[in-house]
């Protein structure tokens, strides 16, 4: 799965991007928020709300299934498991531990979406995210 | 100079189903797609929709309640059709189900709106249409009014100069629904099953303004998505058989002779015989004699255990090309796939000559619920055939019955041009074979019953059995000296 291990690589780096030089937890939780709102605002048009919702626990829930440590933060985003609900525990942790959960949480949903409708479909769904800067019109389709 | 409107006609895609709406979809139809679960409609929307979005002719795909748009794009994107490429680009999904949920037509209707202002689409596609309407009848919207919301929804588009779709699970085409008036167009999908097979028919039960081709035809979904088998084209300026007739070889010595010159080109020849008789001997000789005068041809085999592979000189043409084999072994088959596949093929190799072998084993080949119609069914196969030009020749299997002579068993012997039988015969205790022509159409032909014998040079014809008579009930009896006048 090369091409997955590529995209989480592009993930962390996004999430890196938008945290940008200042690493308090502040910064960080509303850098992952962030990225969860721009995929939701993807998906929702497309999945609806309940689908983008649904998508979320799960990638919660195999976040923390497969990371132990961060079986503590989950059941505590399980009492509100959308976006407000996880910034609020987020703010609670160090910050190592709070980025650790964005990446593994945001390439988690990534990779459910993958299993789901596709490398190829996701990353056309997705790409606007993790590539703000190139989302104006590529140049091939200005033509006529 | 016509002032008259010019519709335009999409071309949708999806083989066969342009010819079946009579030359295409009309543009800013409003259209429905109808049929119970399973039987292919959100299959056949997205397979028109990939064909015809463009970025400059976009469509709007809105998923209502029911299928949920994970679980359609993760298996729509099996087709070969489906390109992620598209999506975002020339195709949009727009997910409808929490204003569908609230059970408000009128902001159905608005979100609707919105959309298609916003992206002014081409293409209008609404998944499940039966879900919108059953989110309708809800005490909440007393005054929701789904005639009114239908014809808004048609005189919008319409205006928006959009092809509208909407897909919908109906049962019974009998019910009163505002739908089926406002419609342009019905495309009916079903599932007809007869004991053990189920066989995919579809119906344009409604498509204003042009001439479709009524009745039911059949469709197969692949993984290159649907395939409608529509009835070959009955073309009109059919060529007039060319005075003289030419006539082509059969590749048995003598049997040219005995059918008056060889088989007039553009008939269509039945070999009848029993079991064992050289059908296939002939069938594969016919064959290898178009070969070997330049002339290509395909064979259609409908056995369990197809013979081709016994047959050396028929193995060696297939390999080489000169002759297609149509060898369909998928269940269920309809006349109209069958006549598709012979026709593509016989195009493709401008082929002259067909063979099918045998009658007996296209019937068993056919779904059950076409086998009531056999003769319908092979009727139409041969005409379609020799109106394409091609002279062919048949099989069939003929139980021995030595107290009737028949030529198939189908009642089905007047259809073709020409018709040699082959039978068994029991002199001084061997099994002998004896054949004969008996008819050839608008032709002079040979009247005697040869006997024959297979080597492995195929055929060969001898003489007649002078000295027997009764040859035709498989006793037949020395003539005694005396009844010679000689």
């Amino acid at each position: 799965m090369s091409t997955l291990s590529e995209e989480s690589r592009q993930i962390v780096a996004s999430l890196a991007h938008r945290v940008g030089p200042s690493v308090d937890i502040a910064g960080i939780a509303e850098a992952i928020t962030s990225i969860l709102q721009d995929m939701d605002a993807a998906l929702t048009p497309i999945i609806g709300q309940q689908g983008c919702v649904a998508l979320l626990r799960r990638s919660l829930h195999l976040s923390a299934s497969a990371h132990a440590r961060l079986a503590g933060m989950h059941d505590r985003v399980q009492a509100t498991p959308d976006r407000s609900g996880l910034k609020a525990v987020l703010l609670e942790q160090t910050e190592a531990d709070a980025l650790f959960f964005g990446e593994v949480l945001l390439t988690t949903f990534y990779t459910l979406l993958t299993t789901l409708i596709g490398p190829s479909l996701t990353a056309r769904l997705l790409r606007d995210v993790w590539e703000p800067s190139l989302s104006d019109t590529p140049s091939q389709e200005n033509s006529p | 100079m016509s002032t008259k409107v010019t519709i335009n006609r999409l071309a949708t895609g999806v083989p066969g189903l342009d010819e079946v709406l009579g030359g295409g979809l009309p543009e800013f139809s409003f259209n429905l797609i109808a049929g119970p679960p399973g039987c292919g409609k959100t299959t056949l929307a997205h397979q028109m929709m990939f064909a015809l979005a463009t970025p400059e002719r976009p469509a709007l795909f809105f998923t209502v309640l029911g299928e949920p748009p994970l679980k359609m794009l993760r298996y729509q994107q099996q087709f070969d059709f489906f390109d992620s490429d598209a999506i975002n680009q020339s195709i949009r999904y727009i997910n409808l189900a929490d204003d569908t949920l609230a059970g408000d037509l009128d902001e159905v209707l608005r979100r609707i709106v919105s959309e298609v202002e916003a992206h002014a689409p081409s293409l209008v596609f609404v998944d499940s249409f039966r879900s919108v309407v059953l989110a309708s009848q809800t005490q909440h919207y007393p005054n929701n009014n789904l005639p009114q919301f239908v014809q808004q929804l048609g005189m919008l588009m319409t205006t928006w100069q959009a092809t509208t779709f909407l897909i919908g699970e109906y049962f019974t085409e009998t019910d009163t629904n505002p739908i089926f008036t406002v419609a342009d167009g019905l495309i009916w999908l079903r599932q007809s099953v007869e004991r053990n097979s189920m066989v995919r028919k579809m119906e344009i039960m409604k498509m204003r303004g042009q001439p479709t081709l009524p009745g039911l035809h059949t469709f197969r979904i692949a993984s290159s998505g649907i395939r409608v088998f529509a009835p070959a084209p009955l073309n009109p300026d059919e060529t007039p058989r060319s005075l003289p007739m030419q006539r082509l070889k059969m590749g048995v010595p003598r049997l040219d002779e005995m059918l008056g010159g060889g088989l007039p080109r553009g008939y269509s020849l039945l070999v009848a015989g029993p079991s064992g008789s050289g059908k296939s001997i002939l069938a594969a000789t016919f064959l290898a004699e178009g070969a070997r005068n330049g002339e290509a041809g395909v064979i259609a085999v409908f056995e369990q255990r197809p013979n081709h592979s016994q047959n050396a000189t028929l193995a060696d043409l297939i390999r080489s090309g000169q002759v297609s084999l149509v060898d369909s072994r998928a269940p269920d088959l309809s006349i109209d796939e069958i006549v598709q596949l012979l026709l593509s093929e016989i195009s493709r190799l401008n082929a002259t000559r067909v063979v099918i072998d045998s009658l007996s084993g296209f019937e068993l080949a056919l779904a059950p619920t076409f086998r009531a119609d056999f003769r319908e069914s092979l009727s139409r196969m041969v005409t379609a055939l020799t109106r394409a030009g091609v002279s062919v020749l048949m099989t069939s299997e003929l139980e021995d019955r030595y107290t009737d002579l028949r030529f198939s068993p189908y009642g089905t012997a007047f259809l073709t041009d020409a018709i040699i039988v082959q039978r068994y015969i029991e002199v001084r205790s061997r099994l002998l074979r004896i054949m004969a022509v008996v008819k050839v159409r608008a032709s002079a032909h040979c009247d005697e019953l040869r006997q024959y014998h297979i080597n492995d040079d195929g055929l060969q014809i001898g003489e007649m059995l002078a000295d027997q008579e009764g040859l035709l009930g498989g006793r037949p009896t020395t003539q005694r000296t005396g009844d010679h006048n000689d």
